[in-house]
């Protein structure tokens, strides 16, 4: 039993050890760029000795502890690879000039100053806030309305459903298309000029395209949450006498009051991050001529778009890097908010 | 346990074995309407020398450079790929292959030559940007091409073919299109680099200096330019000027139905493969370039080689080398002439390409009269972010001649600002 366990032990000790010796050996040739082929495999079987060497530490205190690990191992590897290193890096990259290919100094805070004396950036954040708003209000109204229609008895709803939801199958990109035919090719025989080469209008049509794409999605909420109304609840209502409309806003409304939170987060949050539409439609393009005393060609590019451009089309990565980070930062605030309404409301039910 | 460990680790070793297959050549292209073609070329140099180049072609929007940088963080980078000018070797510095020593460089004046005097680009093909016309139609309406060197020449042809329109079977008399989403290229590129180097001679560069320098523009010239094009504004087909797309442009031009396009050489691969049948109905007409004159004297096209091919520096760059040799010798030529279509940039090559343009621009050449594009070398992005809208705004009748030079005067300087 003695040198048995005395075996294993040594054993493990050096399984652990020659592990962490590889894992460091290839990750060390990957730093370095050395040409030497077969560092990636080095590097999985140093994990693999490493976990071996782990499992059979004979120990009965910690064996629970290990176990744990080995199997937890493989989701936050992921979970760092895929999100948290990238964000840290991403922080990183927007305090240097980094170019997309390589970067030769730190420049300290100077991306971030530069991001907001620059009046296009700044007009890109109003119209966003601007935009955010009219959805959050246009998109939560139409989706409810639509709701309500196909909550009711008329025939068809089947059909309507789907048609309503029908939109929200489609790609972003794709729908911008679609629509600048429309704008461009159709209604100019109504409207006379396209309303894509007038800023106002070209964002009154993003709005419309935006809506006409996600309210059928959250009215898919709106029912599930409407048909979750208690019968009973509403049947006792009609019998007091209680009339459609006092019916909507005395029981079913309040009773969904939880949908509706979920509702204008999930709107917020997507509209905030509105990207493809607005380029395939727009692509930011649009005229300002007076903004702050500038003359801006960006009237319809929201912050996902400018960030995107940024870095594109401008080839400014460290500077969009550094647009992305406050953008984060924004979406992180919106999210916590969310959170603290939500858990305040669960209590409350 | 240690059984499975074994395995695991002979199959990791098996995995990396096949990874590490024989050296191709790939070759990243940056049009892809060539694409079929450059494949083709790429077969019959496998059948003469037994090596495999890959074509990978991108287009259509696609942001060439961004996906190449891509390509280099993930350790995927392509032996050869496109650059279309300054901003983008910029962004290779160090990292591109000095041909200075090829055979071919003695052959073309067109090679990209970098700041420290390498050659770092190889040039495939010449490009024209001048104002097209429907020589027919010029001929019918009794309008010499050769004459339009003024403004003044530019106004009264514009003004005799206006008043025939009908007889002429014309929509407008200019396909001009200021659409700002998808053709910010065309004005924000092509017809602001008239500003730029048109009239000049291949190496001045004037307003391309004073334009690097702080986004400034010389308001005289400019002037004149925004003259010329509230000139366009006024005589284009307003179903294309402001809200129009390409393909719109160009099967209008091919079916006769405008007497100028304001776009280049280019569109003769277009009219004589997409748009075949509409050309062919138009009768197949004759067409030409006239400078874009918008200054008294003003006599040259503008030429120059749109992009070219880098070598990445890697183990494969001597193969990558001989391929592009190859290139510019005869079978090579012949494949890229006849079959895509270039205009050779070598001089030893003795194929002349079908397109329409092929022509006049060897005309142009002969006399000695073009200039060059400086242009490639504005600001990366300037014309998507900054220039298109104004053309638009200016051909929406948004302002006058004098609004649109105050607001690229202040666009400019805004972008090369920030």
């Amino acid at each position: 039993m003695g040198t048995n366990e005395q075996g294993s032990k040594g054993l493990s000790f050096i399984l652990l050890a020659a592990g962490i010796v590889m894992t460091i050996a290839a990750l060390g040739l990957d730093i370095t760029g050395s040409s030497f082929a077969f560092r990636g495999e080095l590097l999985i079987l140093g994990i693999v000795l490493f976990f071996i060497g782990l499992y059979m530490i004979p120990t009965k205190k910690h064996h629970r502890k290990i176990i744990y690990f080995i199997f937890l191992f493989p989701l936050l590897f992921t979970f760092a690879v895929t999100v948290i290193i990238p964000l840290v890096l991403g922080i990183g990259y927007s305090f240097t000039d980094w170019t997309g290919i390589r970067f030769t100094q730190f420049v300290g805070l100077s991306n971030y100053t530069s991001m907001f004396k620059d009046p296009a950036f700044i007009w890109s954040v109003l119209i966003t806030f601007l935009f955010v708003i009219f959805n959050m209000i246009l998109v939560n109204l139409i989706a409810f309305l639509l709701a309500l229609l196909c909550t009711s008895t008329i025939k068809g709803i089947g059909f309507f459903r789907t048609a309503y939801f029908l939109p929200n199958l489609i790609g972003g990109i794709v729908l911008g298309y679609i629509w600048q035919f429309v704008f461009s090719n159709v209604l100019i025989s109504i409207t006379k000029t396209s309303w894509l080469s007038q800023t106002k209008m070209a964002m009154v049509a993003i709005i419309i395209v935006y809506i006409w794409q996600y309210a059928g999605y959250i009215m898919l909420i709106y029912i599930t949450g409407l048909t979750q109304v208690p019968g009973d609840v509403l049947e006792a209502a009609s019998i007091d006498g209680a009339n459609g409309i006092q019916t909507l806003f005395n029981i079913k409304i309040p009773m969904i009051a939880s949908t509706i939170t979920i509702c204008t987060f999930l709107t917020l949050t997507s509209a905030f991050k509105q990207f493809d539409v607005n380029m395939a439609l727009t692509n930011g393009a649009g005229s300002v001529p007076n903004f702050m005393g500038n003359y801006l060609s960006n009237g319809t590019q929201m912050l996902a778009l400018n960030i995107y451009n940024t870095a594109i089309a401008k080839n400014s990565y460290a500077l969009g890097q550094a647009k992305a980070v406050l953008f984060f930062i924004i979406l992180a605030c919106v999210s916590l908010i969310q959170v603290r309404i939500s858990n305040k409301k669960e209590v409350e039910m | 346990m240690k059984k499975q460990a074994l395995v695991l680790l002979a199959g990791a070793l098996a995995a990396g074995m096949s990874m590490t297959a024989m050296a191709d050549l790939r070759l990243v292209n940056g049009k892809i309407e060539v694409d079929a073609m450059l494949k083709d070329l790429a077969a019959a140099y496998e059948e003469e020398t037994g090596v495999h180049v890959e074509i990978e072609s991108m287009g259509g929007g696609i942001d060439i450079q961004g996906t190449l940088k891509g390509y280099y963080q993930a350790d995927n980078m392509p032996d050869i790929f496109v650059n279309g000018g300054a901003t983008d070797f910029a962004n290779w510095d160090g990292l591109l292959v000095d041909m200075s020593g090829e055979a071919w460089v003695d052959d073309t004046e067109a090679e990209y030559i970098d700041g420290n005097g390498a050659v770092v680009g190889f040039p495939y093909t010449t490009e024209a940007i001048g104002l097209a016309y429907n020589a027919d139609i010029l001929e019918k309406a009794g309008v010499d091409p050769a004459a339009l060197t003024t403004p003044a020449a530019l106004q009264e042809a514009f003004e005799k073919i206006d008043a025939q329109k009908e007889d002429l079977g014309l929509t407008a008399v200019i396909g001009y299109c200021a659409e700002a989403v998808n053709l910010y290229w065309s004005t924000g590129n092509h017809i602001f680099g008239v500003y730029e180097d048109g009239g000049l001679a291949r190496d001045d560069t004037t307003y391309f200096d004073m334009l690097s320098d702080g986004g400034k523009l010389d308001e005289e010239r400019f002037t004149k330019f925004a003259e010329m094009i509230a000139l366009f504004n006024q005589y284009s087909d307003p179903a294309l000027l402001v809200s129009g797309t390409y393909d719109q442009q160009i099967l209008n031009f091919a079916s006769g139905k405008y007497a100028f396009v304001t776009q280049g050489s280019w569109i003769g691969a277009t009219m004589t493969a997409d748009d075949a049948d509409a050309y062919a109905a138009a009768g197949n007409f004759k067409v030409g370039m006239a400078p874009y004159a918008f200054v008294d004297g003003i006599d040259t096209i503008m030429t120059n080689s749109p992009s070219w091919w880098a070598v990445f520096n890697n183990d494969n760059a001597e193969e990558a080398k001989a391929f592009l040799q190859w290139c510019s010798e005869d079978k090579g030529q012949q494949i890229l002439v006849e079959q895509a279509g270039f205009i050779s940039p070598f001089a030893s090559c003795k194929y002349v390409a079908s397109d329409p343009f092929a022509e006049t621009i060897s005309e142009y050449t002969a006399a000695g009269k073009t200039s060059a594009w400086h242009w490639l070398n504005n600001k990366e992005g300037l014309a998507q972010n900054a220039l298109g809208v104004v053309f638009q705004d200016f051909a929406a009748g948004n302002m006058d001649v004098a609004g649109f030079v105050q607001a690229m005067t202040q666009v400019c300087a805004q972008y090369y600002a920030g």
